[in-house]
């Protein structure tokens, strides 16, 4: 992994305005921009679909098709460097969710599989089309993630999707309206509801909770 | 965006990554320079708040007379958005609480007061979770830790903070610590573990004791994904795309609800509410100073406008956070944060000339004077940007040699700063990153109590926005403990009022009283607040339909 910025530093020539298309305008901008970032620089508003700008917060997602290619990817406009020639669109569905769950209702972790099931009946549909993994900008494997699920491994399915942002790219995609995404997240949620009890917390909330621990706020150290 | 003047003196890019790799490879590392320093001379010469020229005094409103940041003040004492006529005929919908802004700490106190019977209303300016909290990267505070107690926490809060903080207040935050941790788990939170199930915790810069609990460099994410799914799956009802732009207030010139801004309907809803929480979080998008920022892209301080108008007491508004290792290279991620993690775990920072020039671990109010100290004086990293507009300036993080000391650690515990070098071409292991201080927190915020109640009645604010647990500076980790303790709080207790009141009137008289106070004090009305969203974006001159791109098809507001 070479870093090519030297050449851009250091000699001005180099620098490169590209010209692309952004929902359907043609834009010129600094290749060092994102594509939200070369919208502003243009001239043109924009408010929705802009987030925490860094990545983690999933509001941005764009399609987008490359000079050299008539695939078209899903990505994070925020994150995605502008190229010449690039045709970009800003996502406009916004599904609502079709699932709805409280952990609190699930009695015991006995009970997690058969609520599973119950919550996401589609999720054993699951055609293993692969539209998920493609569609998924963090490159995560929500087809398995989703497959370990049905099997009742939910600790093992919640791990592939810690970098999810819930972009819901992986949602649109999905023939069986399977919600891969809130699988996932099912998945990590019922992980930590049930299953996490550390023990320097517990041993911690009783003696706050006996007043073994309090604090005096005069006494300084 | 870099503030500074660059030194003319100053190395370049090239020659001072031959620097850092000469001094890499020499038998005795980096020479450490000036290690021991005056901190107190520091600070005063070098860190942003100790600008004078950026100080003023408020001239209306509760804090008249009070020192505040000159952007800071150019929002409090603006023009309202909103005119008598943009209410007539607005749709008006009723409530018992209305949470304002759909963060961690909006998120928290609108699941306590759903879950106590409460009928609520949460309007966000963005999408649930676009936020400073999804961002957080390095952890949460709480004593858990054998050894370690709530007193000792208590003892390093105020400390950190300067002697100025809220001695009740932080009493409480930190007897909340492991119980806020109990409840995030609860709602299916998950945190790093050790073989026996027990929490990890590492120290941060300024704790006594290993107190920061975290999952991965991803906490901020974690929590506000499971928030947003516990929300969503709530009887909460949730506005997307719903900013507010005044608050309402009744006869007696208590807090009766807000002015909402549809962004997708592009009109004025009027709620009404028996209690209102604020939760707007922070002011990095105003770009104090012109710096960058770690901000997300709605955190333009609204929050301090609706309460200040209102008549809600502020303090400690020329106090703010300025982390020291914000990304300065590549352009289109200027601003980001790289986790203080690194630092913790042992990342030099290394001026242009190859030298360690601060203890690395010293608070950041420390740190960043210091990077900005050697910019400068000449010893800063320099470069221009790709479109030759802006000079970039700063030092480097040294991730290189903390992979050759613990082999792999990147990739296991920061996979967020290795995939943010992979976007940018750069392979952290192998070349440093150049960084510089970015505006990254609000000290001070609206005055509260212990159940976040503001000075006018019917109004909480809790989270960023509100102020007086941080003092004067804030230790990393303290922040997500806050928003969750104190929006617990406010949602529980807003409860409570909705069977003591009703309002008989509604008005929007405290605006009119505004403007008369601004007149007389000769003040400009020129600007119009809540910013809502920064510049740049274009958001007003988008609402403005005349000035909307013609050839446009649609509109980057509401896609319409
Ligand atoms: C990059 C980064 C890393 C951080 N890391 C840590 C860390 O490791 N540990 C720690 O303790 N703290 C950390 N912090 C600080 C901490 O994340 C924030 O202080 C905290 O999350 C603020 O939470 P909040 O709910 O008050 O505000 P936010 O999470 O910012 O939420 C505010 C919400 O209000 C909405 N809003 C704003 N204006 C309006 C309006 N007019 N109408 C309606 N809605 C509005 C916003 O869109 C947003 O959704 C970090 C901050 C950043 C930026
Ligand atoms: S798993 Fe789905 S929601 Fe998560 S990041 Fe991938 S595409 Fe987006
Ligand atoms: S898109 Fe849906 S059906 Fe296809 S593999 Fe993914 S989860 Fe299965
Ligand atoms: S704006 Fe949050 S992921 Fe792009």
């Amino acid at each position: 992994m070479n870093h090519n910025l030297n050449d851009k530093q250091t000699n001005k020539k180099n620098e490169n305005e590209v010209s692309l298309s952004i929902n359907g305008q043609p834009i010129t901008a600094p290749d060092s921009l994102s594509v939200i970032q070369a919208l502003w620089h243009a001239g043109y508003p924009r408010v929705k679909g802009v987030g925490c700008l860094d990545g983690v917060c999933g509001s941005c997602s764009v399609m987008v098709r490359r000079a050299d290619s008539s695939e078209i990817k899903m990505e994070l406009g925020c994150q995605l460097l502008i190229e010449d020639g690039m045709d970009v669109f800003f996502s406009v569905f916004e599904l609502p969710p079709q699932h709805n769950y409280e952990l609190s209702r699930i009695n015991t972790s006995w009970d997690v599989q058969t609520e599973f099931h119950k919550i996401f009946p589609e999720a054993e549909k699951c055609r293993h089309c692969n539209g998920c993994n493609k569609a998924c900008p963090k490159g995560i494997d929500v087809e398995s993630g989703v497959e370990l699920a049905v099997k009742g491994r939910f600790r093992e399915s919640g791990e592939l999707f810690v970098e999810c942002v819930m972009c819901n790219l992986c949602m649109t995609g999905c023939p069986e309206f399977i919600d891969p995404n809130h699988v996932g997240l099912f998945a990590r949620r019922v992980t930590g509801y049930f299953h996490t009890r550390p023990s320097n917390l517990i041993n911690q909330l009783e003696a706050i909770r006996t007043g073994q621990l309090d604090v005096d706020i005069e006494e300084q150290s | 965006m870099s503030q500074n003047k660059v030194m003319s003196g100053s190395i370049s890019y090239q020659q001072a990554l031959g620097n850092y790799h000469l001094q890499k490879q020499s038998l005795e590392g980096f020479p450490a320079v000036e290690l021991s320093i005056d901190e107190k001379q520091l600070l005063k010469e070098f860190h942003p708040d100790h600008r004078h020229e950026t100080i003023t005094e408020l001239q209306v409103g509760p804090n008249k007379g009070d020192r505040c940041h000159k952007q800071i003040a150019d929002v409090l004492q603006a023009d309202s958005r909103i005119d008598a006529a943009d209410l007539a005929g607005t749709r008006i919908r009723e409530t018992d609480v209305l949470v304002i802004g759909g963060g961690g700490a909006g998120c928290a106190a609108a699941l306590m007061a759903a879950e106590a019977g409460a009928k609520v209303i949460l309007a966000t300016k963005l999408k649930l979770g676009d936020s400073n909290t999804v961002m957080a990267e390095g952890g949460i505070q709480a004593s858990i830790e054998k050894g370690d107690t709530p007193q000792s926490h208590y003892n390093d809060t105020f400390k950190a903070g300067h002697q100025s903080g809220n001695k009740k207040l932080i009493k409480k935050l930190v007897m909340d610590g492991p119980e806020t941790i109990r409840w995030l788990i609860q709602q299916g939170m998950q945190f790093d573990l050790n073989e026996f199930g027990d929490l990890l915790t590492r120290k941060a810069g300024g704790t006594s004791a290993n107190r920061v609990v975290y999952f991965r460099d991803y906490t901020g994410l974690e929590m506000m994904r499971v928030l947003r799914e516990a929300v969503k799956n709530s009887d909460v009802d949730v506005w997307d795309y719903s900013p507010a732009v005044e608050l309402l207030s009744n006869e007696s010139g208590h807090c009766a609800g807000a002015i909402i801004s549809s962004l997708q309907e592009c009109r004025y809803v009027q709620i009404k509410a028996k209690t209102v929480i604020i939760a707007t979080g922070g002011i990095g998008r105003i770009h104090l100073n012109q710096f960058p920022t770690s901000n997300h892209f709605g955190a333009t301080g609204d929050g301090l406008v609706l309460a200040y108008r209102l008549g809600a007491k502020l303090r400690d508004l020329d106090s703010f956070q300025y982390h020291p290792t914000g990304v300065a290279y590549p352009q289109h991620l200027s601003g980001t944060l790289i986790t203080e993690g690194l630092r913790s775990s042992g990342a030099f920072i290394i001026n242009a000339l190859g030298e360690r020039f601060v203890n690395e671990l010293k608070p950041r109010d420390i740190v960043a004077a210091a990077i900005i100290r050697e910019c400068q004086e000449g010893r800063g990293v320099v470069g221009d940007s790709a479109d030759g507009k802006n000079v970039m300036q700063g030092v480097w993080l040294d991730t290189p040699s903390l992979e050759a000391r613990k082999p792999g650690i990147l990739k296991k515990r920061f996979p967020k700063l290795v995939q943010l070098g992979l976007k940018s071409k750069i392979d952290i292991t192998q070349t440093p990153m150049l960084i510089y201080p970015t505006l990254h927190y609000q000290n001070g915020g609206v005055v509260i109590d212990e159940n976040g109640r503001s000075t006018i009645a019917g109004l909480y604010c809790v989270g960023e926005v509100s102020g007086g647990i941080h003092g004067r500076n804030r230790l990393m980790g303290n922040a997500l403990l806050e928003i969750i303790s104190f929006g617990r709080r406010a949602g529980a207790r807003a409860v409570k009022d909705r069977k003591t009141r009703g309002h008989k009137q509604i008005t929007i008289d405290h605006i009119s009283n505004l403007r008369r106070e601004l007149m007389q004090n000769n003040m400009p009305m020129t600007s119009k607040s809540p910013l809502l969203f920064p510049e740049y974006a274009q958001f007003d001159s988008a609402k403005n339909s005349t000035a909307r791109n013609s050839s446009s098809t649609f509109c980057g507001v509401c896609d319409q």
